[in-house]
């Protein structure tokens, strides 16, 4: 449909000429397809993601904007709204919260955000979802970061993260 | 090009060169339409558009949270010219208003199409001429209730059918007691004159058009099931029955083979 086409193109067009404005987003539009894009996120700071770069993959449908793009992570992460294997995202406006006043910029925005601000509530990734909760609920928040960051980064071993769920179910 | 200074607000395309365009197209706004309640901007093809949607999501819908700040809104305003405006209801969006009728359906149809349809078979310099405008007319009122309503798509029109209705009476009080020797034509400038101006507020730039009907409806004599009949076979639009005698009454969905103009399904593009 030439309305997405169009739109696209705007975006392109301004994310050419903002390049410098948002550090923590590049976005890539694929060399032959305007429906298809990259995108590479810092990790946001002050979290365990801090320093890390990530990697998404747009697929935009061709009723955008009236339809929300696809979004997942083509970077493993560890994260509670995030599918660890397909990468799937859980975030409201990719899915009934959308609005076409969005654009790719604007949600790799609301991905840092996310990133930085797990809805363990809602998980993806039930594991994450159920660690971080142990993890943020028994222990003090700086402790907690250092050891969430360790579980991120794959470094806590298995039988440390089982206990640390059977920890939170007693405290 | 670049631009140096880098854009604080979360909001995007703030600094684009086009100032700022529709939030949905990121275009040149095209047709400036606003929403009701926020007053947030877009091309109004864009914004019923994203109506449509909604509706298809949240059925039945008769409001949409606006794409920018998801304030709940009732309908879109267009075509602003500096006077007047138009509104889209979004109850437009689905065919199940309860009062909103095949005939409310058909009158407002009628106020798109060309006007003077009956000229040649209503004379109304007569009407005028003849004094016939000084008797009441048992039918005005149910006309009005009918064509405000399908005009407004609004179902509660009494307020303004009283109105109009007052100030038709209160010109005919006035010209019945002095006995005015003026000429018609006077009184019939006078007479739509009051009426324009008793229902512009409510029909913007409607009401010009509304006023015509009215004047052409009072002139005819006809009761409203007559009138209907006739205007339906001018237009080409006739069918063995499409309108009833009353305004309350329920037509038969299944004999009307009219063929409507579909005036705000104008962009079912729904095809890829």
């Amino acid at each position: 449909m030439q309305t997405s086409r169009a739109r696209l193109f705007k975006e392109y067009k301004e994310v050419q000429r903002e390049k410098a404005a948002d550090p923590d987003i590049q976005l890539v539009c694929d060399d032959s397809n305007i429906f298809k894009w990259t995108a590479l996120i810092k990790g946001p700071s002050e979290t365990p993601y801090e320093g890390g770069v990530f990697q998404l993959a747009f697929s935009v449908p061709e009723q955008y904007p009236l339809q929300p793009p696809q979004v997942r992570f083509l970077t493993k992460i560890f994260h509670p709204n995030v599918h660890f294997k397909t990468g799937e995202i859980c975030l409201d406006i990719l899915k009934n919260a959308w609005s076409p006043a969005w654009t790719l910029q604007s949600v790799c925005r609301a991905i840092i955000a996310l990133m930085a601000h797990p809805e363990p509530d809602s998980p993806l990734n039930c594991d994450s979802g159920t660690l971080f909760k142990a993890i943020f609920c028994a222990l003090g928040t700086s402790e907690a970061i250092n050891l969430w960051r360790e579980c991120i980064l794959g470094l806590l071993p298995h039988q440390r993260k089982v206990d640390l769920c059977r920890l939170s179910i007693r405290w | 090009m670049n631009h140096p200074e880098a854009t604080t607000d979360t909001s995007s395309s703030s600094t684009s060169s086009n100032g700022n365009p529709c939030p949905i197209c990121l275009g040149p706004f095209l047709e400036e339409s606003y929403l009701d309640t926020c007053f947030h901007k877009f091309c109004y093809k864009c914004i019923v558009q994203w109506t449509k949607v909604v509706a298809k999501k949240h059925f039945p819908s008769t409001s949409v949270k606006c794409p920018l700040c998801k304030r709940e809104n009732f309908s879109i305003i267009y075509g602003y010219d500096g006077s007047s405006f138009q509104r889209h209801y979004l109850t437009q969006n689905s065919e199940h208003r309860s009062f909103f009728s095949r005939e409310h359906k058909y009158r407002l149809q009628c106020y798109y199409t060309e006007p003077g349809v009956l000229k040649d078979i209503i004379n109304v310099s007569r009407y005028w001429k003849s004094g016939k405008y000084l008797q009441q007319n048992r039918w005005l009122l149910n006309w009005l209730r009918r064509d405000l309503q399908a005009l407004m798509q609004e179902e509660e029109v009494d307020i303004i059918v009283h109105h109009i209705l007052g100030v038709i009476d209160s010109f005919l009080g006035r010209t019945n007691q002095i006995h005015h020797k003026g000429l018609p034509e006077t009184k019939q400038e006078e007479f739509k004159e009051l009426v324009s101006n008793a229902a512009r507020p409510f029909l913007a730039a409607k009401t010009d058009r509304f006023v015509q009907e009215l004047e052409m409806f009072l002139a005819s004599g006809f009761n409203i099931g007559a009138y209907d009949e006739v205007y339906l076979q001018r237009l080409g639009w006739n069918t063995t029955r499409s309108t009833s005698e009353d305004t309350e009454g329920e037509t038969n969905e299944h004999t009307s083979v009219v063929p409507y103009l579909y005036i705000f399904d104008e962009d079912s593009d729904e095809t890829d």
